[in-house]
C-alpha cells in the first residue's frame, strides 16, 4: 500500500464511521422517549440536586461513575422511599458509621432527587443490573415467620448469616440481643413507638398473627 | 535543539510532572478513603475529583508540550509566536488553578456549587468533566490559541508531513469532541450519551492519534528511521483506531437506556480496537530491531517502546476481556473497570508523556549525553506499582463481580469485609508509585544541569 493509498482510507475510513455514528445516534435519540417514563418538571430538578452535589463523585448512575458506593439506577426498587429521604438528608443519623456524609440537602432537594431516582429506575437498561443468577433460591420447606421475612423484603435492609442488605441491623444474633417477642411485634407494626426517630419502615398492614409468626422467628436467632 | 522557540515545550512539560505529583498524592488519599472515608478534611468525590482532573490536565499540558517541540522541528521553522504561546501557558495555568480551588470550596461547602445562569458555579457534577462551564469555555478557548499558534507555523514554511498532520488533527478533534460534553440535558439518558462522547471519543479515538503521531515522530528521533515507513504505518494504524474506535463507543451504550442494537455495535467494533495498538507495539520492535546504529538515548527509546506494550496490555487487553456485552453485563461499573482505567491510562498516556519528556527535553536543555540511572529507576518504581495496583484492584473487582453480582451480596458487605484487604494493598503499592514520581520529578529538574 502506497502512503497516499493508507491516508486516504485513513481519512475517508474516518469519515465513514462517523457518518454511521451520526445516524444510529439520531436513531437512538428517536427512542428515548419510548425507553423511559416523561421527564416532569421535579425529575428535572432532582436531576440538577444529583449534579449540584457531585453524586457521581462516589456512585455510579446506570453503572457509570465512581466505585465508592452503591450503584443507584434501581435504588428505589428496593427501599422504601421515606427511608431514602431520611437516609438522603441525613445518612449518619439513620445508619451511624455510614461513609456517606451530610451533605447539607434540604427536603425539597431531596423529594426531587428521588422523583429522579424514580424516574432512573423506570428507564429500560437491556436487563441491567441483572439478577444475581447463583443467589441461593428459597427450596427447602420455610416456616410461615420466614416466608412473611421473604415476602415483605426484610433482606433490603437487613443482613442473616452475610446475605441481605446493610442499612439496617444485622439480624444474625438478634434473638439474643432482643427476646423479648412483644417488643418485636410492636416494633413491626410501628418501629418508631420503640425506637425514637427509627428509620425502619412501618409494617402495619401485618395481622397479629402474621407480626407474632414474624417476630417468633426473629427471636430464634440467638 | 534547532530552534530556540521549542524550548516553550518546557513550562508544560514542568507543569504537566509537577500536576502528575499532585495527582497521585490524593490519589493515595482516596485510596485510604476506602478504609478512612473520613480522615481528610474532604470528602471522597472532592478528592477523586481532583485526582483524575489533574490527570486529564497533565496529560493535555504534555501534550500541548510535545506539540510545541514537534511543529518547528517538522515545520523546519521558529514558532509562529512564542508570545502567544506564553500567555497561552499562563492563561491555562490560572484557570485551572481557579477551578482546582473551585472544587475545595465546594468539597468544604457544597451549597457553594450554586446555579448561575442555569449551570453550576464551581462543579458541573459529572465525571471527568466536572470543571464549571465558564471553565470549559476558557479551556476552549485556550485550546483554540494553541492550535492556532501551530497551524500558522505549519503555514510559514507548508511542510505537511503527515507526523504533523495527524497531530493536528488529533488535537483539533480533541478540541471537537469536547464539545459535547458542554450543555445541560434533562434526560439522565442523553446526559450518559454525550458524556460518552467526550470520555470515550478523547482516550479511544483524538488522544490515539495524538499516541500514533507522537511515537512514529520519536521512533525518528531516537532511529532515524525512515519518515516513509514510519508514515505509512501510521497512517494504517490511525485509520484502524478510528474505524474500530468510533463505532466500539457502543460499548457504553448497552446498559445506559439506549436501545438493544448497541449490544451489536458495540461488541463487534470494540473487540477489534486491540489490533492497531498491538500494531503499534509492532512497530516499535521492527524499527528498533532494523536499527544498526548506536542509540545515545538508550532511555527514551526504552520508554518509548514500554508505552506500545502497555497501551497495548492496559487498553487493549485490560479492556477487550470486559468489552462484550455478554461479560459487561456483570463486570459493568465494578472494580474491573478501575482496574482498567489504571493501567489503560498509564500506559497509553502517561508513559507517552514521559518518554516525549525524555526524547525531547535533553535537547531542549542542550545536551546529549545525560545522567539515565534516576530515570530508569524512576521508570522501574512507577511500572512495578501500577502492575501490582492493578493485579490487586482486579483481584478485588473479580471477588466483586461474583460476590455482589452473581451471588446477590450487598454492595457494602462485599466493600466492607471481602476486598478490605485489596484496597490495603492498593494503597501500599500507592505508595510504591509515588516513590517513582518523586525520582522523575526529581530527575526532571535535574536533567543536564549536571555531569553525564
Ligand atoms: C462522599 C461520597 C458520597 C457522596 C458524595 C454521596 N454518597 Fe450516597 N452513599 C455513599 C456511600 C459510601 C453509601 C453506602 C453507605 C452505607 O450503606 O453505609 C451511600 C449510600 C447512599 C444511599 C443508600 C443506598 C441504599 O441502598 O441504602 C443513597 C440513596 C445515596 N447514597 C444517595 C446519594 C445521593 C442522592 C447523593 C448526592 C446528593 C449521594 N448519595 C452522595 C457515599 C456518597
Ligand atoms: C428500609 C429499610 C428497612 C426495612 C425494609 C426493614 N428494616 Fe428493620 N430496621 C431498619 C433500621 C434502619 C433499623 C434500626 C432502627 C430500629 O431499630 O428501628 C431496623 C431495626 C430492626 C430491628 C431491630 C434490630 C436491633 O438490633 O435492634 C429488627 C428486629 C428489624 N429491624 C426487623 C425487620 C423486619 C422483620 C423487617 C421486614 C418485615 C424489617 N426489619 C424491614 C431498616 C429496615
Ligand atoms: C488508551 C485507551 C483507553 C483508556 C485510557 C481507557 C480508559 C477507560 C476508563 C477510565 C474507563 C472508565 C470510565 C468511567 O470512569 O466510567 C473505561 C471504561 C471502559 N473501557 Fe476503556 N480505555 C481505553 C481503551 C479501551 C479499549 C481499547 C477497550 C476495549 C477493547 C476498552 C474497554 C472499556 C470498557 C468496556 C469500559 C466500560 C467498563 C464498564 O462497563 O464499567 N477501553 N476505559
Ligand atoms: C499514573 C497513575 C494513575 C493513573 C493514570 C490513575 C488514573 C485514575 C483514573 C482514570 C481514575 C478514575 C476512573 C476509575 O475509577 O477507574 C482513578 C481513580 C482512582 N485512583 Fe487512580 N490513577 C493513578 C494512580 C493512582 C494511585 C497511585 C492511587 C493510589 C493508590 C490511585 C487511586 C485511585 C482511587 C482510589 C480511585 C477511585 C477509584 C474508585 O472510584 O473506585 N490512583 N485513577
Ligand atoms: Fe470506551
Amino acid at each position: 500500500m502506497s502512503n497516499n493509498a493508507a491516508k486516504n482510507l485513513f481519512i475517508y475510513g474516518s469519515l465513514l464511521c462517523f457518518v454511521v455514528l451520526i445516524i444510529l445516534t439520531v436513531d437512538t435519540m428517536g427512542t428515548l422517549k419510548d425507553r423511559a417514563p416523561e421527564i416532569t418538571e421535579k425529575v428535572d430538578l432532582g436531576k440538577q440536586v444529583w449534579h449540584k452535589y457531585d453524586c457521581i463523585g462516589c456512585h455510579t448512575i446506570f453503572g457509570n461513575g465512581s466505585y465508592f458506593a452503591p450503584d443507584m439506577t434501581k435504588v428505589t426498587e428496593r427501599k422504601p422511599l421515606d427511608y431514602l429521604k431520611k437516609f438522603i438528608m441525613n445518612p449518619r443519623a439513620v445508619k451511624p458509621g455510614t461513609a456517606m456524609p451530610v451533605l447539607g440537602i434540604s427536603a425539597e432537594e431531596a423529594d426531587n432527587l428521588i422523583a429522579f431516582l424514580v424516574w432512573t429506575s423506570k428507564v429500560d437498561t437491556n436487563g441491567w443490573p441483572p439478577k444475581p443468577i447463583l443467589a441461593l433460591g428459597g427450596n427447602k420447606k420455610e416456616s410461615a415467620g420466614e416466608a412473611l421475612f421473604r415476602k415483605n423484603d426484610c433482606a433490603a435492609c437487613h443482613q442473616i448469616n452475610g446475605m441481605g442488605g446493610t442499612a439496617g441491623p444485622d439480624l444474625t444474633h438478634v434473638g439474643s440481643k432482643r427476646p423479648d417477642i412483644n417488643w418485636h411485634m410492636r416494633h413491626l407494626k410501628n418501629p418508631q413507638s420503640v425506637v425514637p426517630d427509627s428509620a425502619m419502615p412501618p409494617f402495619e398492614d401485618l395481622t397479629e398473627d402474621e407480626l407474632a409468626d414474624l417476630a417468633g422467628y426473629l427471636i430464634e436467632f440467638k | 535543539m534547532q530552534y530556540k522557540s521549542q524550548k516553550i515545550a518546557q513550562n508544560f512539560y514542568t507543569a504537566a510532572v509537577l500536576l502528575f505529583l499532585v495527582q497521585v498524592i490524593v490519589g493515595i488519599v482516596a485510596a485510604l478513603q476506602f478504609m478512612w472515608p473520613d480522615f481528610f478534611f474532604l470528602n471522597f468525590n472532592t478528592v477523586r475529583t481532583l485526582h483524575i482532573n489533574a490527570l486529564v490536565v497533565w496529560l493535555l499540558m504534555g501534550m500541548m508540550g510535545a506539540t510545541y517541540y514537534v511543529v518547528p522541528e517538522e515545520s523546519e521553522t521558529e514558532l509562529w509566536s512564542v508570545p502567544l504561546a506564553n500567555l497561552q501557558f499562563w492563561a491555562t495555568v490560572f484557570a485551572v488553578g481557579l477551578v482546582i480551588i473551585g472544587y475545595i470550596v465546594m468539597g468544604i461547602n457544597p451549597q457553594a456549587n450554586m446555579q448561575v445562569f442555569g449551570t453550576n458555579l464551581l462543579n458541573e457534577g459529572r465525571e471527568y468533566i466536572e470543571a464549571p462551564r465558564w471553565a470549559d469555555v476558557l479551556i476552549v478557548i485556550s485550546v483554540l490559541l494553541f492550535l492556532f499558534n501551530c497551524v500558522m507555523t505549519v503555514l510559514k514554511t507548508k511542510k505537511f508531513t503527515a507526523v504533523q498532520g495527524v497531530l493536528l488533527g488529533g488535537l483539533t478533534f480533541l478540541a471537537l469532541m469536547y464539545l459535547p460534553g458542554m450543555f445541560y440535558t434533562k434526560s439522565m439518558v442523553m446526559d450518559q450519551y454525550w458524556w460518552w462522547w467526550v470520555v470515550h471519543l478523547w482516550v479511544e479515538g483524538s488522544w490515539e492519534l495524538i499516541a500514533a503521531a507522537l511515537l512514529a515522530f520519536m521512533l525518528h528521533k531516537l532511529l532515524g528511521t525512515d519518515v516513509k515507513v514510519l508514515a505509512k504505518w501510521m497512517y494504517i494504524e490511525v485509520g484502524l483506531v478510528m474505524f474500530t474506535g468510533i463505532l466500539g463507543l457502543g460499548h457504553h451504550y448497552y446498559w445506559i437506556g439506549t436501545p438493544k442494537y448497541w449490544l451489536w455495535v458495540g461488541g463487534i467494533f470494540s473487540s477489534l480496537e486491540p489490533i492497531p495498538l498491538l500494531l503499534m507495539v509492532w512497530d516499535a520492535f521492527r524499527t528498533t530491531r532494523e536499527t544498526r546504529a548506536p542509540v545515545s538515548n538508550r532511555l527514551g527509546l526504552y520508554l518509548t517502546v514500554s508505552h506500545a506494550i502497555f497501551n497495548f496490555v492496559g487498553a487493549g487487553l485490560w479492556g477487550v476481556v470486559h468489552t462484550l456485552p455478554q461479560v459487561n453485563k456483570w463486570t459493568h461499573g465494578t472494580q474491573v473497570t478501575t482496574a482498567h482505567g489504571h493501567l489503560a491510562f498509564y500506559g497509553a498516556y502517561v508513559l507517552l508523556v514521559v518518554a516525549m519528556i525524555y526524547v525531547t527535553l535533553p535537547s531542549i536543555r542542550g545536551v546529549k549525553e545525560y545522567n539515565q540511572t534516576r530515570g530508569y529507576l524512576s521508570f522501574w518504581w512507577m511500572t512495578i506499582s501500577m502492575i501490582f495496583i492493578v493485579i490487586t484492584i482486579t483481584g478485588a473487582g473479580m471477588v466483586q463481580t461474583y460476590l455482589e453480582r452473581l451471588f446477590g451480596l450487598d454492595y457494602v458487605t462485599v466493600k466492607a469485609n471481602y476486598n478490605l484487604w485489596f484496597w490495603i494493598f492498593r494503597a501500599i503499592f500507592g505508595a510504591g508509585f509515588l516513590v517513582g514520581v518523586l525520582i522523575l520529578v526529581v530527575d526532571y529538574f535535574k536533567l543536564g544541569k549536571e555531569k553525564a
